[in-house]
């Protein structure tokens, strides 16, 4: 536990270390909202469609905000996989699985919450039409709030998985860049999920994927009515643990693996 | 009229300080690398140029290879000014630098060598004859055809230095070129840069923070300290002007012995036997050698005057580095 | 000429080294074919929903998309030194090894680097600029040919000269270069889309500061048949031009930074 904290004690140290960097992606991010916003407002003028722009609209700039939380981006971690470094983590007197766990949460939060907090309040201030519109209601605030929680987890679980692959292949880049693919297509990053043809998105939204950052769009805007909550937070949450569950199982073999080479 | 002139150069960077916590702005602190420096060096000279880390040897190094600007002060080399007419001037020139490779990473060697060939328009005769003499005086026959990332550090260096030396630089500046080296990797880079220089006349400047380089090449040395020039002369004069101090180590021949020296000797018991160390200035060495006779039978004993590495420790220190 | 053998050497040598691992070469091509790909279905789904956009049909909108995705992975293959290393030389000290050499930094730096991968993207942008070109019904012409190969040449410059900002901003020591960005992969998302789509801001920052919309816009629009602006047509030969002009503006800037240049490491 205490070890836990002091991983992100250490990254919130890091993260406003490089502040200059994370200004310059916050610019970037609103300059890509903006070009979005501004593209579904053209198409929305010449096509209406049932479900309002204010919810696209809203549903790009969360995904902006959130955009860090989706990143593979522990470059540092890789490396240190690629090289062997690894081995020495190995011999630390620690659960392998929850240290990083807890290294991949600690970044994931304390780089997107740096991020999201100015860019929602900037998307906020935005004129109508423009800007993030406010959530459904109270109650349904709460549940994409949990719902938000519930979608960090998973995707450190998802991470976690991917990392355990990539001690197992030397050269790990091609399969990463699929995999970031995936994310950015069926998290909804690319194109709103809720833009998708409508029979594709009763499958894309059962994906893991679609529990990241869509799920809690959805439950924020009332896509989702507060009805389904309950539900939606279920199969959140089943994903999560049985993703967790399948890294546990990854990280044991590679372990035993890695003891049987001697590191 | 010297080869290289260097004449009252200075050059000064802002560095931004990491801020306090707390504090919004960010403090900007000016660093003076080089103020005033002036030396010059004669054609065919091989100098070691020294001082401890951030005395601004790199900084002088990189005005003279034309990499950097300085903020005053002239340099004139081969009747050239390095930062003016980039181009023309840096084909004159050979740069290694000890912690960057230069070469292709995934090729063999001799594909980068032809490379740059046609980079410094070296014609085809003379490349061929420049390559087969440099992979004979650096022993690279065999790796030729090795790609770089296959070689080790010792192979790697050589190989760097091969490139650099391609076009027949007339002045080559070496960067901490035994960086991580071993030994042996040490003693054939030594002997192929005495080859080079003595052969072709090639002036070379070397800056390292390895003393046995400095004391195996080069006559002259230049010790820089804070971006000022701190002496200027006979690697020999430099040493017997630090080199105050002495060790004795002695055995008696049987046990009891012990030797009546004044204060300013310093003795500790050093196994079965003794340690001394004196400064012949304050004890003349004969009359610390008639002390430890009357003591009794010597069995054994050795001088030694103070290690290079040491004495340079001790001089920085002195200078105030 | 002695300039681009050197780069065509260059190019050899490092082509050379890649295939040196063809495992991993092979499955980055195709995370690169997918990858675009991906991007070309948000275009495909987007017109599924949507069928127009303003007055662009389906068949203009995939001969956008692919014009700049041509284009922009045109550049990232062949000008990998500067939109790929170029600021990581600068902040490394790496540059310190070009700046020995007696050629010009510029043609060093592109050099220094080849990305072949990229030739899965622009396959999927020439598949995509194919499609667009039946569905639109382009009546092809000698000319209209000519103004599409002028396009992509003078968009290659255009993006190199975009990204040479990065690596300018770093000689300055700037913290947040990321802000670069927008304009480099911004501008490639935007203007994948005809630039009057947008509003007055961006569409003057498209045409004037990073101008897209004349290098691909304009000549595109042409070829189309509907000139964006109205225009009259010899207009669409001479404004892709705009894209060898802010080339030119960024190496001069680009030759006055480097008389700052301060390299890293002592």
């Amino acid at each position: 536990m205490r070890a836990c904290l002091s991983v992100f004690r250490l990254r919130l140290r890091l993260e406003t270390q490089y502040r200059g960097a994370a200004l310059g992606g916050i610019v970037c991010q609103i300059f890509f909202g903006l070009i979005l916003s501004a593209l579904y407002r053209a198409l929305y003028f010449g096509k209406p469609q049932v479900r309002p722009l204010a919810h696209v609209i809203t549903y790009v700039w969360l995904q902006q905000a959130f955009f860090r939380m989706l990143l593979s981006s522990d470059g540092d971690l890789m490396d240190k996989i690629r090289t062997g470094g690894i081995a020495y983590d190995l011999c630390r007197p620690l659960p392998l699985y929850g240290f990083y766990y807890a290294r991949i949460m600690a970044q994931k939060l304390m780089g997107s919450l740096l991020r999201a907090v100015p860019m929602i309040i900037f998307a906020a201030l935005l004129p109508g039409g423009w800007g993030m519109g406010a959530p459904a209601s109270l109650p349904a605030l709460l549940a994409a709030a949990a719902a938000l929680v519930l979608g960090l987890s998973c995707v450190c679980a998802m991470e976690n998985i991917t990392m355990a692959f990539t001690m197992r292949t030397l050269d790990p880049r091609g399969i990463q860049a699929m995999l970031n693919l995936l994310m950015t297509i069926l998290s909804g990053n690319l194109l709103p999920l809720t833009l998708f043809p409508d029979s594709w998105q009763r499958m894309i939204t059962l994906l893991p994927y679609a529990q990241l950052l869509d799920a809690p769009i959805r439950l924020y805007t009332g896509e989702y009515a507060l009805g389904q909550a309950p539900q939606v937070l279920l199969l959140q949450a089943g994903w999560t643990a049985a993703l967790i569950a399948a890294g546990c199982w990854l990280w044991k073999r590679n372990q035993k693996r890695l003891v049987l080479q001697g590191g | 009229m010297s080869y290289i002139h260097v004449q009252n150069l200075s050059k000064r960077f802002t560095v931004r300080k990491k801020r306090e916590k707390g504090s919004l702005l960010r403090e900007k602190e000016e660093v003076q690398a080089l103020r005033g420096v002036s030396f010059d060096i004669g054609q065919g000279e091989l100098i070691g140029y020294i001082g401890p880390n951030g005395a601004g040897k790199s900084t002088t190094v990189k005005i003279l290879s034309g990499i950097m600007t300085p903020d005053g002060g002239e340099a004139v080399v081969g009747g050239q000014v390095p930062w003016r007419e980039r181009k023309t001037y840096v084909r004159r020139i050979g740069v290694v630098f000890g912690q960057r490779m230069q070469l292709w990473w995934d090729v063999p060697i001799l594909d980068s060598f032809s490379l740059l060939r046609d980079i410094y328009r070296v014609p085809e005769e003379a490349y061929q004859a420049r390559l087969s003499e440099l992979t004979e005086a650096l022993s690279l026959k065999d790796i030729l055809r090795t790609p770089l990332r296959q070689l080790s550090l010792g192979q790697r260096m050589r190989a760097e230095l091969c490139g650099s030396l391609l076009h027949r630089p007339e002045i080559l500046f070496l960067d901490e070129p035994t960086i991580g080296l071993d030994a042996v990797s040490k003693l054939a880079l030594r002997d192929f840069l005495r080859w080079e220089n003595r052969e072709h006349r090639t002036t070379i400047l070397l800056t390292t923070h390895d003393m046995e380089d400095i004391s195996a090449l080069c006559s002259r040395v230049m010790v820089l300290g804070h971006g000022s020039k701190l002496y200027d002369g006979e690697l020999q004069d430099l040493l017997r002007r630090y080199d105050r101090t002495r060790t004795v180590d002695i055995r008696y021949g049987r046990e009891g012995c012990v030797p009546a020296v004044p204060p300013s000797v310093v003795m500790e018991k050093n196994g079965d036997g003794f340690r001394l160390t004196y400064r012949p200035e304050s004890y003349p060495t004969a009359d610390l050698l008639s002390a430890l006779q009357q003591a009794g039978p010597i069995r054994e004993m050795t001088v030694q005057s103070q290690n290079i590495d040491h004495l340079i420790a001790d001089m920085y220190r002195e200078m105030d580095l | 000429m002695d300039t681009l053998r050197i780069y065509l050497r260059s190019m050899g040598i490092l082509i050379k080294g890649q295939l040196q691992y063809p495992v991993s070469f092979f499955l980055q091509t195709l995370a690169q074919l997918i990858m675009e790909g991906g991007e070309l279905l948000a275009v495909i789904l987007l017109v599924d929903r949507f069928d127009h956009l303003n007055q662009w049909g389906p068949g203009d909108l995939y001969f956008f998309f692919g014009l700049m995705s041509v284009t922009f992975y045109l550049t990232e293959c062949f000008g990998r030194g500067i939109t790929g290393n170029f600021p990581s030389m600068v902040r490394s000290g790496q540059l310190d090894t070009l700046l020995v050499r007696p050629r010009g930094i510029l043609t060093q730096v592109l050099c220094s680097a080849v990305d072949p991968r990229r030739v899965a993207c622009m396959a999927v942008g020439t598949v995509s600029l194919i499609i667009g070109s039946r569905m639109a019904e382009i009546s092809w012409s000698a000319s209209k040919a000519l103004l599409l190969a002028e396009s992509v040449f003078c968009g290659f410059f255009l993006i190199l000269g975009l990204f040479l900002i990065e690596g300018i901003l770093c000689i300055h020591s700037v913290k947040s270069v990321e802000i670069a960005n927008a304009l480099t992969y911004g501008g490639r998302s935007a203007c994948q889309y005809p630039v009057d789509v947008f509003p007055r801001p961006l569409r003057t920052l498209f045409t004037v500061v990073a101008p897209f919309a004349l290098v691909m816009h304009v000549p595109a629009s042409h070829i189309l048949g509907k000139p964006i602006f109205g225009w009259p047509g010899w207009t669409a030969f001479v404004s892709p031009l705009a894209g060898f002009v802010l080339f030119f503006v960024m190496t001069a800037l680009f030759a006055r930074a480097m008389r700052f240049y301060r390299s890293a490491g002592s």
